[in-house]
């Protein structure tokens, strides 16, 4: 028996439970049978079986039973007249039938759990009939007696009790008593305790833990278990000639399976061997690695792909998702009276005419643009505006440069002090003059200039309320959220003016003049962070349940509560998740862990402006009610409703799994590759050559496993050349730093011909590179089969591992990548005759490129319709502004692993 | 420059009034000083001065003195004590420099220093101990948690205001609680400080309600020897409440004291838009001219006079208006109204036995009353983000065009904190806006530095700087946040950790009273565990579940080996070592045995 040398041992062995299982001697199956059959009759409803079984001390009858103990009735009547009692009393069966019936399920497995081996154990020491005797015997019924009569003559209550853990603590009274004869005592510290006192404690946690665990029964059944023990009721063992003759006359052991016979009885101390038959079930397994390195894995990975695929469409399920709550009881959401109405919306209206007659001056130029909103008048006018409320008012210029494309502005923003606070904390209100979708934003802004007016008068603020009038909703709270935190670029002003700690920040934006029906929630932060669920909440409960406007997420404003429209508000939110971007004001807010949403007014209805308002002031309240920062709730979450979520403990195994795939197939193609294909090892041999000597053998398919195999039962252990896979893999990853510096360097205009040349480049490098790996083009040794393996095993291992890492912080851009890059667990170099070899590597390669990075690029520009040029804009800017990681994942995790694969497939041409 | 300040400072009156207490037998007297601040905000300045003869203070005849305080002082052998009660922010930019040149205000929550009499340190340390544990008592304040990590020794920045004879046995001890939030407990101990507890006097005004609704407040003890050229020494206890009231929120009744809107009839509108009708409105704010009155703002009015204050000389006017000459006031019936020559400030005398209301009309006067800029500006944020590090900057600004300004910043940081003096970095901006960086040296003209020891101190810092004319100078350092242990996190909420704020001291002329202000208090994150629910869940049921297992798990596995056996395996001796093997390598053969069957 030759065992393949890079194998490890299996830490767990399937094998011995199953083993164990197996030799189970008859009398446990009996008794597990019968618990397995009374928990079944249980579950209909028509006859109980717990109340027709329970021990229940009042229905039993002393008077008699106290003559019958280890008499059973109605059960057993074998035993009952060997036991020589002619008697018949019906109501005591309740002393025999009580261990076997259980309440639930739970009960029953954990009873079953802890019974198992020590009634297993039991047997094997005693021999079943003498288990058989004991057990329907005085085993069941000294217990029950003893119970009922404490129950019912001293603490006078009727106290029903049912479970087989009065056998449990029977059986473990018993065996503590044969340790405290071999070693007496536990030394803890200076104390000794003794052993036979263990029973006692078990017992006393388990009542502290199960209240409903009778913890009187369990001392009765350990009092027993003593006596046991100590041999006082070796009387009740039938005599072992007894035994014997029936034994022989009924050649039980002939008959029986799993009989334990009166011969066969063992000390059975010594744990369970693993039966002949699982262990060569094993070893066969590794003797043919040809299953285990080449078919295994390629299933396994498959497995992974479907199981986390079909994981995440589970999630919409009501079994796997949750209702949401509020989790921070201090936001206490919609418990106050707004009184933001009347005469203000006189005010707002007077706010709205001043700053649109200066919109009207700045727009007869010509059509909207950022420079109208903008100019110095309209800085100037809400500067003043917001003295006059009393505010402290200040101003900072900013200017960003981003793919040849210069953006600036100028924030207006002003604090109203918390009228007794200190300046330690503050809640952020964002009106951006444009929204997120580039509208003008002019009730928005002018609802928060009289909000602000309107705040001042309060006194019950606790923190500062900040109101920030940047010009748009993507540069101008960057720049000045980063200015709060001095962690801005020289282009960017210091703030003149702060405050505290930021605890929380909501953004306003109502870009159009009719009424609104819904109230819409952004909360998606850049890299797919995401506020805490506390605020989102806490906004949907005002929304809906103070204000009665409903609210919604993800453009999803006609939601049915359906699977489909479920599944769609996450794989909306997964989306933006995954490409990371900001989805509005509030999302520059999120990395500096201060929680931020966008309130949206959506569709058309009977809701105003005021009520937008109330809704702020609302919201305001809960937030300036929060004693600590926002920490409760999830941080990590898939929403599919307002009310329901998924939070990261459930969806994330979905993302993980498909991150597994490439890490099982990384190691299963390290340990292949430490076997030696077919005895030419030598360095410089062809590779080619392998490829047509076992032509024949081979079902080379694009999908299919690893085409020779059949070297692989050699076994011959072969020395793995690591440097030329190793460099290559690295170099690719560090190639990947080109494209990177590229698509966030360049000018705009220049986008669309950059992702066609990228197009190109990655039909040509693979095939270069193939061309160069196979034939060494003098610089180097050809490559050997053992270093694709390795290239492969390498590539997959990093991709596999970022991801998962990823998937922690960012699951839906993990899974997005994990997802498009599936094949390349499956592609490899191909090899068999050049008919078969050459059509489907070219296939391959084809469908590769269908799914490089800048072809997804085009495709999703064509399925979205918006251009490359804006897309590539978007994230070059992402990339300097807002500090996005997207691209660093797809050019150095995702892109450098699709080379690879390419190369591998282009391999097979040459 | 000393006279011209004086004019126009609030607090006139009370220069005037020192001199003739400190010459003054045994006495006390009482001041009201109410002057209308920009943005309709009403800043009250109360006074109560009380003065005792060294001598009978000695023997314990404490007149005017309240005895409660000066059995602690005396016990503590306390010369000299300063206790500020302080909440809200002073608004520089609106109301103008600080009352009382900012010596009789405190950081946010408490602050406490004084001058104890000890032969050394550690004597002075627990007399300290003993001061604050009375005073906590006394004023229901946390004070006794002024503990060895928040009391600071500083060097420069105070110094003592008494006539003291000896001064080489006085040591100055300082602490502060910046979380301590003031309220009306804090009150009642002040009132019955005061001879007429409230009862009569300007003190009948202290309505908790209103004195804790003010948009910034400070109360203040101090206690000192003064030592006329001529006469005897006495010991003189003077407490101050300051407060800025928002005239229109205080006028709102307790009944109904939710800021609703106004109805459309009575919105002021700016008449000149052309927009203006009947539902649009551009509110016009009105900068001053409100109307008030005591009754009004501080909910009742005024109860006669102090019978015990001295009623002579500038005493007898115990309340002053500072209001522009034009202003119509009126007043109950029985009072002299005598105006001052500078135009704006006019006091009132009362009758003993009448109560007293002052009503100002709404009226729309151009003239203000001149307020003085302030010194300096200064500004003090925590910088960065994250669990680890931070920054602190501090903005300081000379508005002066002409004189460069000197000052000392006295910072006390907890342990927690840990700064890094060498990262201490200096950035000048000049008038133009043109700002470079400088080294920290150029301005800093001398340091004093007591860096902290974990759990047992907190740092001290203490810095000399010199602003150049008209230019801000931004002071950055960095430092790190300490990780604590689980139990050194309070047991309240997570909010954060105060950082008391920092002290800074103008030095302006040799001989002139120094001129204090204070930054706000910051609040520092420090990393946190989890202590909530799950966490405790966890920790126990896994505690459970493993003494569970471990019970029956022994029971289970336990090897059975018989006596002689065991006393051969426990024996550490070759012999031991060796049967150990043998038993463990019978027991594997038996298994091997028990295979076979």
């Amino acid at each position: 028996m030759t065992t393949p040398a890079a194998l490890p041992p299996l830490p767990f062995n399937p094998g011995r439970v199953r083993s164990y299982v197996l030799r189970l001697p008859l009398f446990t199956r009996l008794v597990l049978l019968v618990i397995l059959v009374f928990w079944l009759l249980e579950l209909q409803t028509v006859w109980s079986v717990v109340t027709w079984g329970a021990l229940i001390p009042n229905e039993i009858n002393i008077g008699t039973s106290m003559f019958l103990l280890g008499t059973p009735f109605a059960f057993e009547p074998t035993v009952a007249s060997r036991n020589g009692s002619g008697l018949t009393l019906v109501i005591v069966y309740r002393l025999n039938t009580y261990p076997l019936i259980h309440t639930g399920f739970f009960h029953a497995a954990l009873n079953v759990l802890a019974l198992t081996p020590l009634l297993e154990r039991f047997e094997a020491e005693h021999g079943t009939l003498t288990s058989i005797a004991l057990f329907v015997g005085p085993l069941s019924t000294f217990p029950g007696g003893l119970y009922t009569v404490i129950e019912r003559f001293l603490l006078k209550s009727n106290t029903q009790v049912i479970g087989s853990s009065v056998w449990v603590f029977l059986l473990l009274g018993s065996e503590a008593i044969r340790t405290f004869k071999s070693s007496p005592y536990f030394s803890l510290g200076p104390y000794k305790i003794p052993t036979w006192t263990s029973p006692l404690f078990a017992c006393a946690v388990l009542s502290i833990l199960v209240s409903s665990a009778s913890f009187l029964g369990h001392i009765c059944a350990i009092l027993i278990g003593y006596l046991f023990g100590l041999g006082y009721l070796k009387v009740f063992v039938p005599p072992e000639k007894v035994l014997r003759w029936i034994e022989g006359k009924l050649n039980l052991l002939g008959r029986l399976p799993h009989y334990v016979s009166v011969d066969q009885k063992t000390f059975g101390r010594y744990g369970v061997l693993p039966s002949v038959n699982a262990a060569a079930t094993i070893r066969s397994l590794r003797n043919n690695p040809q299953f285990l390195f080449g078919r295994l894995p390629n299933i396994l990975s498959f497995l992974c792909i479907v199981v986390g695929v079909a994981w995440l469409l589970l999630l919409p399920l009501d079994e796997y998702s949750r209702q949401t709550y509020i989790s921070e009881n201090a936001l206490l959401p919609g418990q106050v009276h707004a009184y933001f109405t009347g005469s203000e919306q006189n005010i707002f209206r007077g706010y709205k005419k001043e700053l649109q007659g200066l919109i009207q001056d700045g727009r007869e130029q010509g059509p909207l643009n950022p420079a109208v909103v903008s100019t110095p008048e309209i800085s100037n006018k809400i500067s003043s505006i917001l003295r006059d409320a009393g505010l402290k008012v200040a101003t900072q210029k900013y200017e960003y440069k981003s793919a040849g494309i210069t953006y600036q502005g100028e924030n207006v923003y002003g604090i109203i002090h918390a009228p007794r606070g200190d300046a330690t904390e503050a809640i952020v209100l964002v009106a951006a003059w444009k929204t997120a979708d580039d509208e003008l934003n002019l009730n928005g802004v002018t609802l928060a200039l009289t909000l602000a007016r309107y705040f001042k008068r309060w006194s019950l603020w606790s923190k500062d309320i900040i109101l920030v009038f940047p010009p748009d909703s993507k540069t101008g709270t960057q720049a000045w959220i980063d200015a709060y935190h001095d962690l801005h670029p020289a282009s960017v002003q210091p703030l003149p003016l702060k405050s505290g700690a930021l605890q929380g920040a909501l953004v306003i934006e109502y870009p159009f003049e009719h009424h609104f029906r819904s109230l819409h929630i952004v909360y998606d932060g850049v890299n797919g962070q995401l506020p805490n669920l506390d605020l989102f909440n806490t906004a949907v409960a005002i929304a809906s349940g103070q204000m009665g406007m409903g609210a919604n997420l993800q453009e999803m404003l006609q939601h049915d509560n359906s699977y489909q429209d479920r599944l769609k508000t996450m794989m909306r939110s997964m989306t933006k998740q995954g490409l990371g971007y900001a989805t509005g004001a509030h999302s520059s807010f999120m990395p500096y862990h201060i929680d931020a949403i966008t309130l949206q007014p959506k569709g058309e209805g009977w809701e105003d402006e005021m009520a937008l308002g109330r809704t702020i002031e609302s919201l305001c309240r809960s937030l300036n009610n929060l004693l600590e920062h926002l920490h409760q709730s999830f941080f990590f979450y898939l929403l599919m409703q307002t009310n329901r979520f998924v939070s990261i403990g459930t969806y994330l195994p979905s993302a993980m799994l498909i991150a597994g795939n490439f890490t099982i197939m990384a190691i299963a193609l390290w340990m292949r590759s430490g076997y030696d294909s077919d005895g030419k090892s030598t360095l410089g041999a062809g590779s080619s050559e392998t490829g047509t000597s076992k032509s024949d053998e081979k079902a080379a398919s694009l999908k299919g496993p690893e085409g020779d195999q059949a070297n692989l039962n050699g076994n011959t252990v072969a020395e793995r050349v690591l440097a030329l896979p190793l460099t290559l893999v690295s170099g690719l990853h560090l190639l990947g730093l080109l494209p990177l510096w590229t698509f966030n360097t360049i000018f705009h205009q220049y986008f669309l011909f950059a992702t066609y040349a990228f197009v190109l480049v990655d039909l040509l490098l693979p095939l270069t590179l193939a061309a160069w790996l196979s034939h060494g083009l003098g610089v180097s040794k050809p490559f050997i089969p053992q270093q694709y393996l390795l290239v492969k095993s390498f590539a997959l291992l990093i991709l596999g591992l970022c991801l998962s890492t990823l998937a922690t912080l960012n699951f839906s851009l993990s899974f997005m990548i994990g997802l498009l890059s599936a094949p390349l667990s499956f592609v490899t170099r191909v090899s068999g005759s050049a008919s078969t070899r050459y059509p489907v590597a070219v296939l391959g390669l084809v469908l590769m490129n269908l799914l490089s990075p800048p072809a997804v690029l085009l495709g999703g520009s064509w399925f979205t319709g918006v251009s490359i040029e804006t897309i590539l804009t978007q994230a070059a800017f992402g990339w300097d502004v807002w500090g996005m990681w997207t691209q660093v994942v797809v050019w150095c995790v995702w892109w450098p692993a699709w080379l690879t694969g390419c190369v591998l497939l282009g391999s097979s041409l040459f | 420059m000393r006279v011209s300040s004086y004019l126009s400072l609030p607090l006139a009156l009370a220069s005037a009034l020192w001199s003739h207490a400190t010459s003054a037998s045994p006495d006390y007297s009482e001041h009201l000083l109410l002057q209308p601040l920009p943005q309709s905000s009403l800043l009250a300045s109360f006074n109560f001065r009380g003065n005792t003869s060294q001598q009978s203070y000695d023997n314990q005849h404490f007149q005017y003195f309240p005895r409660a305080l000066g059995q602690i002082l005396q016990h503590a052998s306390t010369k000299e004590l300063h206790l500020r009660f302080t909440t809200g922010r002073w608004d520089a930019e609106n109301w103008g420099s600080r009352p009382w040149n900012g010596s009789k205000e405190g950081g946010t929550g408490v602050e406490l220093w004084a001058w104890i009499e000890a032969a050394d340190d550690e004597e002075a340390f627990a007399k300290w101990i003993t001061l604050t544990q009375s005073l906590s008592g006394l004023f229901c304040a946390s004070l006794n948690f002024i503990d060895s990590t928040r009391t600071t020794r500083p060097v420069v920045s105070f110094e003592p205001t008494g006539d003291h004879k000896r001064l080489e046995n006085l040591h100055l001890l300082h602490g502060t609680l910046p979380g301590e939030v003031v309220c009306t407990e804090n009150l009642t101990p002040f009132l019955k400080l005061l001879p007429c507890k409230g009862k009569a006097g300007i003190s009948t005004l202290f309505d908790g309600h209103k004195l804790f609704d003010a948009a910034w407040q400070s109360m203040s003890v101090d206690t000192r020897p003064v030592c006329p050229a001529d006469g005897d020494c006495v010991v003189q206890i003077e407490q101050t409440v300051d407060m800025v009231l928002d005239i229109e929120r205080s006028k709102r009744s307790r009944s109904n004291p939710i800021p609703r809107a106004v109805p459309n009839d009575q919105l002021a509108c700016d008449p000149s838009k052309s927009y203006n009708s009947d539902d649009t409105c551009y509110p016009l704010e009105k900068a001053s001219g409100r109307a008030w009155s005591l009754q009004e703002v501080f909910g009742r009015t005024l109860n006669g006079v102090c019978p015990l204050a001295a009623s002579e000389g500038e005493s007898e006017q115990p309340i002053c208006l500072r209001v522009p000459d034009e202003r119509q006031v009126s007043y109950s019936e029985g009072v002299v109204e005598h105006r001052k020559a500078d135009g704006y400030t006019r006091c009132y005398a009362l009758s003993p036995s009448q109560p007293f209301d002052l009503s100002v009309q709404e009226q729309d006067i151009q003239q203000e009353v001149p307020l003085e800029e302030p010194v300096l500006h200064a500004e003090r944020t925590i910088v960065g983000h994250g669990q680890e590090r931070g920054g602190m900057r501090m903005i300081l600004a000379n508005p002066s065009k002409t004189a460069h300004v000197d000052f000392i910043i006295f910072e006390s940081l907890p342990w927690y904190l840990r700064p890094y003096t060498h990262t201490l970095q200096a950035k000048i901006t000049d008038a133009n806006g043109t700002s470079r960086e400088i080294p920290a040296s150029e301005l800093v003209t001398g340091t004093f530095y007591r860096p902290a020891i974990d759990r047992e101190r907190g740092t001290q810092l203490e810095l000399s700087l010199s602003v150049p004319a008209a230019s801000t100078v931004t002071l950055t350092y960095d430092f790190e946040k300490a990780i604590l242990r689980y139990t050194e996190y309070p047991p309240d909420a997570n909010r954060g950790f105060n950082v008391a704020p920092a002290v800074i001291r103008i030095l302006s002329a040799p001989n002139a009273a120094p001129i204090y202000i204070r930054s706000t208090s910051l609040l520092l994150p420090l990393p946190t565990p989890d202590f909530s629910m799950p966490y405790n869940v966890i920790i126990l049921t896994s505690t459970v579940i493993a003494l569970a297992f471990g019970t029956v798990f022994n029971i289970l596995v336990r090897r059975v080996v018989s006596v002689d056996e065991a006393r051969a395996l426990g024996a550490r001796t070759l012999k031991g070592r060796i049967l150990s093997k043998v038993v463990v390598l019978r027991d594997r053969l038996q298994k091997k045995q028990t295979k076979v069957e």
